[in-house]
């Protein structure tokens, strides 16, 4: 594989691991400020630089390099942001020298960047990610040149872990937590899927397993043993308000003077970069003095001002929620929404067929909620992409069921388990909707021809996945085709959510014409009838 | 060595391992009574009421019933009697995690050197499949060693799997243990319920009767090998016509397996489980 196509990996493979653990990254961050935003922003800066990567046309070592380092300086956000962007700075700036890529090029990287993290802060302290990258670096600094590849890395790798469980008692923030260093842990989970992708491009085969099964391995022993024991109140808000951070751009920028101006308006202050642009970033009660200073001698591009006291609310909001699973689902109809509160669904919201919900409404029945997991029903076909935009948004982790609709959500409901892990209760659920089947017995709204069979307005028709199965004017006919086409098609167990008002016909009258349907191809299924209440579909159907 | 026998050994059990009819009116046998309370009432399990008694009893009283454990000294009579014609006396009873039985049980022997109290960790006709078991090797003479090491084989080893058509009796007397979160009643839901760790756990929550069926055969092969002649006991509280299809479905899964027992629900283990319940117990000799 190419130079290109090699550093086009090893990004992937840190913004893929990076991507897993970033919510993870976020509630250990407690340091300087417990904001909870470590994890978003490493992960967006290294994808900001794979951005970068993508859309340069630079196919050799010393030009990929410092599209790197430049895109890290561009994209860099927040304190571990813009101290990773000079870490990596400072490794690409010792690639670029190399002539060929061995294990020498990675330890000589390994103190370049570590110099240049120690550069960038004013006042380095111990217990974070420039602790980490020292570690590394260090551990790796007298070893030959002859040294191999893989020995160096897990020589790197271990030193880098040693250090991240270190910094625990190396700062009195996180000894209070309880917890590790949130920028260091995200550097080693950097630096181990950044191998990964590095073995991915060497292989051509994605055999990143070692690596990322680690790093989760540890999440878990971690979010149980740590993130249940962090006292979300028994931290100290920040000094400053806004964490604020810009570029700034110009021909002759002072450096030692900016960085004079915003170190006396807050604290965490970098000013990292050079030859006419600079990375700015402070926390500060004063965002518009720092930039109204700084554009007397530049151009500002790319401001960000976060309030971290909100940060801070948000972050202990969502550590002091219940660790369990609880479900929203989406339904229409009184009796089917009290069957998925009786489920153990905490929160159902109005929709369905011509009455989706938005995100926003969805996003506002998880918040709802005081689980720190949730799954989320949409039951509809439409309400399924809707969903996954309003789990995106959550501030909690979200974990959408494709339930396409009511009867397959309602038995998606009974694999429902509060006790585990969002994820994990999902794919439970998922995985019955394998062997769910939905019908549905409704009024033809126009002439038209469904499946090749023409109907007429008004005429009853009935689907089976969607599937025209019968059609006539006599509801009871319909429904017993439908029930014997899936009973003699496998199904043990038919459940029918009813809403009759205004049909003529009673559920006793459904029970018999079920028994009757049923008699000769099937007679060993059983039926479930339930008052559904739903708009527009007198009957649904979901068959097992 | 010892050699234990039928005629130098007797079993005490409390009334919670639901026997069948009679089973502990024989000689060497004695079942100490738990109560159950409808208000003021009080009646022994299994003595002052017969089960089919207490279900039509549960029917149409205006007030649930509670069930309190027999006293310290209700065992030490027990003992003491057996004693006068028994060297050595075996005490089974239901998990201590469920009912303070064991701890009385293990206080009254504390006076008698060779009354061995077990805590079953376990409840219902299980502990009656037990001694079944035990009965059988001590009618054959069977010495002391090899007698405490089957009944820590049968301890260690043995699995129940019952079905409740509600929860509801479970969640109100407390004895729901760790199927706490369950969702039963609803939706054609049939909660399987077993044992574990002494404790009452949640199984699998299925729908459908067949469905439910074919799930409890599947919790016989999950614990037994296909060739496995497994011991099986089944009984329920009110609904002996489940036990038929219950029994095909468990022998089809297990063609060597023979039911030895059909228990039944009494009083107390009724008062907590209410109408509709059936069981099965194994274990893999």
């Amino acid at each position: 594989m190419s130079v290109r196509g090699h550093t086009l990996e090893v990004l992937a493979g840190a913004v893929a691991a990076l991507e897993v653990e970033r919510d993870y990254v976020n509630d250990l961050n407690v340091y300087p400020v417990p904001d909870g935003d470590t994890g978003t922003n490493l992960l967006l800066t290294v994808q900001a630089v794979l951005d970068e990567v993508r859309a340069a046309p630079a196919d050799d070592l010393a030009g990929l390099m410092s599209v790197v380092i430049r895109g890290s300086l561009m994209g860099a956000r927040g304190n571990s942001g813009v101290i990773l962007s000079q870490i990596v700075r400072g490794a690409c700036e010792s690639i670029a020298a190399a002539q060929a890529f061995n294990a020498a090029v990675v330890r000589d990287a390994l103190r370049g960047a570590s110099e240049a993290a120690y550069r960038a802060v004013r006042q380095p302290v111990e217990g974070t990610m420039l602790s980490v990258i020292r570690a590394m670096a260090e551990a790796v600094a007298d070893t030959p040149d002859t040294i191999s590849l893989p020995a160096l890395v897990t020589t790197v790798t271990t030193a880098g872990a040693e250090a991240v469980e270190r910094t625990v008692d190396q700062l009195e923030a996180l000894r209070r937590a309880g917890v590790v260093d949130a920028g260091g842990y995200g550097l080693l989970i950097l630096l181990r899927g950044a191998v990964a992708g590095f073995l991915k491009a060497e292989t051509g085969s994605a055999s990143a397993a070692p690596v990322t099964a680690d790093g989760s391995d540890r999440r878990r022993g971690r979010a149980t043993r740590h993130i249940a024991g962090i006292p979300p109140d028994a931290l100290e808000d920040s000094r400053f308000r806004y964490c604020t951070s810009f570029l700034l751009l110009g021909d002759d920028l002072d450096r030692t003077d900016l960085e004079r101006f915003v170190n006396g308006q807050g604290d965490c202050a970098l000013v990292v970069g050079g030859e006419g642009l600079l990375k700015i970033h402070v926390h500060t009660d004063h965002p518009g003095a720092v930039l109204s200073y700084a554009s007397a001698h530049g151009t500002i591009d790319d401001v960000e001002v976060a309030d971290m006291r909100e940060q801070t609310r948000a972050r202990r909001r969502r550590l002091s929620l219940d660790q369990r699973v609880a479900c929203v689902a989406v339904a229409a109809g009184e009796g089917n929404k009290a069957l998925f509160h009786e489920l153990g669904c905490e929160a159902v919201i109005d929709g369905g067929q011509s009455m989706n919900p938005s995100a926003a409404q969805l996003v506002a029945a998880v918040e709802s909620l005081d689980a720190a997991e949730v799954v989320v029903l949409p039951n509809n076909g439409n309400v399924v992409l809707t969903a996954e935009q309003a789990a995106a948004m959550c501030d909690r982790r979200v974990a959408v069921v494709a339930s396409t609709s009511l009867p397959a959500g309602l038995a998606a409901m009974v694999a429902f388990d509060a006790d585990g892990d969002a994820a994990g209760v999902a794919a439970a659920m998922n995985e019955t909707l394998d062997h769910v089947r939905s019908a549905e017995i409704t009024h033809a709204v126009r002439d038209s021809e469904i499946d090749g069979v023409a109907v007429r307005e008004g005429e009853i028709i009935g689907l089976v996945d969607g599937h025209l199965t019968a059609s006539g004017d006599d509801l009871r006919a319909v429904f017993g085709e439908v029930v014997r086409t899936l009973g003699s098609q496998g199904a043990e167990l038919i459940t029918i959510l009813t809403a009759l008002n205004g049909c003529g016909l009673t559920v006793a009258d459904l029970q018999d014409a079920a028994a009757a349907a049923c008699a000769t191809d099937c007679p060993l299924v059983e039926f479930l009838f339930q008052e559904g209440g739903q708009p527009l579909y007198p009957i649904l159907i979901g068959a097992e | 060595m010892t050699r234990l026998t039928l005629d130098n050994t007797a079993i005490v059990v409390d009334s919670t391992c639901d026997p069948p009819p009679g089973y502990f009116d024989r000689p060497g046998l004695a079942m100490v009574p738990l109560k159950v309370n409808f208000g003021d009432e009080s009646y022994r399990d299994g003595v002052d009421l017969s089960p089919p008694e207490f279900f039509a009893k549960l029917a149409s009283s205006p007030v649930l019933p509670t069930t309190s454990q027999p006293t310290v000294g209700e065992f030490t009579s027990v003992y003491a009697a057996l004693r006068r014609d028994y060297e050595h006396v075996l005490a089974f009873h239901l998990s201590s995690a469920m009912s303070g039985t064991y701890e009385a049980s293990r206080r009254a022997a504390e006076a008698f050197p060779t009354v061995e109290v077990y805590d079953t960790r376990t409840v219902s006709a299980t502990i009656t499949l037990l001694v079944e078991r035990v009965r059988i090797r001590l009618a054959a003479g069977i010495p002391s060693d090899e007698l405490h090491d089957f009944i820590a084989h049968f301890l260690a080893h043995n699995h129940m799997l019952f079905q409740v058509p509600t929860l509801e009796y479970l969640r109100r007397g407390g004895r729901i243990g760790r199927a706490q979160s369950m969702v039963g009643d609803v939706f054609g839901i049939r909660p399987l319920i077993t044992v574990v760790d002494g404790e009452l756990g949640a199984y699998a929550k299925v729908r459908g009767e067949r469905r439910a069926l074919e799930a409890m055969a599947g919790f016989l092969r999950e614990h037994s090998q296909a060739d496995d002649a497994v011991v099986l006991a089944t009984w329920s509280s009110d609904a002996d016509d489940k036990l038929p299809a219950l029994e095909e479905a468990l022998l089809a899964a297990r063609p060597r397996s023979e039911v030895v027992q059909h228990g039944r629900v009494g009083a107390v283990v009724g008062t907590h489980g209410g109408q509709g319940m059936f069981a099965f117990a194994m274990i893999v000799e």
